[in-house]
């Protein structure tokens, strides 16, 4: 077992060399890594938020804004052949975009990394709340088709996330858009 | 006789073989010097490489342990993937496993009539379930504080949009506005 030699004794004396018993440390040491095998959790599962857009009478306990409406990224992926961006005040538009619909598949994951450039260099020219000091983000309002399937609206969502910008008082970067999922 | 000796009783050259301590006239040094003695059987077991390694388990599973538990995924559930991602909540879960709607495990209907149907409709079975929920949180936590009205949806990868706008339009009347989708989280690619 493990010795500490501390030199000198002799003489009749007690001896300075002691022994540390290192099985209860190993015991020890055994028991927490099967308690933590156990309890390890190793799928790495995690979500994807969007707010619900539903039609329906207004919130009564809503005061009403008079201030003009901010402009929203209005992102349309029923064309088959392209993603088309509105920035729309209101009803009026602003600005429209065209986006080719270009995903990249691998090992069964959809991406659109062209839609994810688009909509960054977008927000840097159209966006409302660029300020680290501006708690509010921009909204985007995500329509579909009924026939698309569920992978590739995350495909969507997850695009749309992919802008960043600082916010004071958080820790790192947050998402420059909430994204509002519409079921019109 | 000459009294000159001869090169040979001069040692100037000796034959061949070990030197190194067979010239001191104690017993127990010649003994293993020769080799005649037993090998030990007490046997040293460095034990500090095996503390070593323990010790960097244990800080590897310590650094990845996650107190949230893990959450329970139907199998037959293909999740899609993505990258910008939140970390999970406690909140109810909604999965679509084929044609069957389940609220934690619950069977809460059928995503059949809504592809016969081919148009946007409510769940009422599953709109039950989620208004009996909040009203039980509601129960539960005395209007102390807001009901956040958050759902979590498991749904599969190739689940057509209309059955996923369905669940998430009965959500929001349930009382559940905030939608978070279950995905794999990708690693995050940089730059």
């Amino acid at each position: 077992m493990a010795g500490v030699s501390v030199g000198g004794g002799g003489g009749g004396r007690r001896s300075v060399d002691s022994d540390l018993n290192l099985v209860p440390m190993i015991d020890l040491l055994v028991c927490i890594i099967s308690f933590l095998l156990i309890t390890a959790v190793w799928s790495q599962m995690a979500r994807i938020n969007a707010d619900a857009q539903v039609p329906g009478p207004p919130d009564p306990d809503k005061e009403i804004d008079p201030s003009p409406p901010e402009k929203m990224l209005h992102v349309e992926m029923r064309g088959e052949e392209k993603f088309t961006l509105i920035w729309k005040q209101g009803a009026t538009v602003v600005n429209t975009v065209d986006v080719p619909r270009k995903p990249v598949e691998t090992e069964s994951v959809v991406r659109f990394p062209e839609l994810a450039t688009k909509i960054s260099e977008e927000w840097k020219i159209n966006g409302s709340h660029r300020d680290a000091s501006d708690k509010k983000l921009d909204q985007a309002v995500l329509h579909t088709d009924n026939k698309t399937p569920f992978k590739d609206v995350i495909a969507v969502i997850d695009a749309i996330y992919t802008p960043k910008r600082e916010l004071a008082g958080a820790n790192e970067p947050v998402p420059a858009f909430n994204v509002t999922f519409s079921v019109n | 006789m000459s009294k000159s000796k001869s090169f040979h009783d001069q040692k100037m050259i000796v034959k061949p073989g070990r030197r190194l301590l067979h010239f001191i006239p104690l017993r127990f040094v010649q003994k293993r010097v020769k080799g005649g003695g037993k090998r030990s059987v007490d046997i040293a077991l460095n034990l500090t490489p095996m503390i070593d390694f323990l010790v960097v388990i244990v800080v590897f599973l310590l650094m990845s342990f996650s107190t949230s538990g893990e959450i329970p995924v139907d199998k037959s559930i293909r999740l899609p993937k993505a990258e910008n991602t939140l970390d999970m909540l406690d909140a109810p879960m909604v999965a679509i496993t084929g044609s069957q709607i389940l609220v934690d495990g619950t069977p809460a209907g059928s995503t059949r009539a809504i592809e016969e149907a081919n148009r946007l409709q409510r769940i009422d079975e599953l709109f039950n379930i989620l208004k009996s929920k909040r009203e039980l949180w509601k129960q539960v936590h005395d209007n102390s504080q807001p009901f956040p009205g958050v759902v979590v949806l498991q749904v599969d990868r190739d689940v057509p949009a209309l059955v996923v706008k369905s669940v998430f339009q009965t959500a929001a009347f349930a009382g559940y506005p905030n939608v978070s989708f279950m995905v794999d989280r990708l690693p995050k690619s940089g730059g």
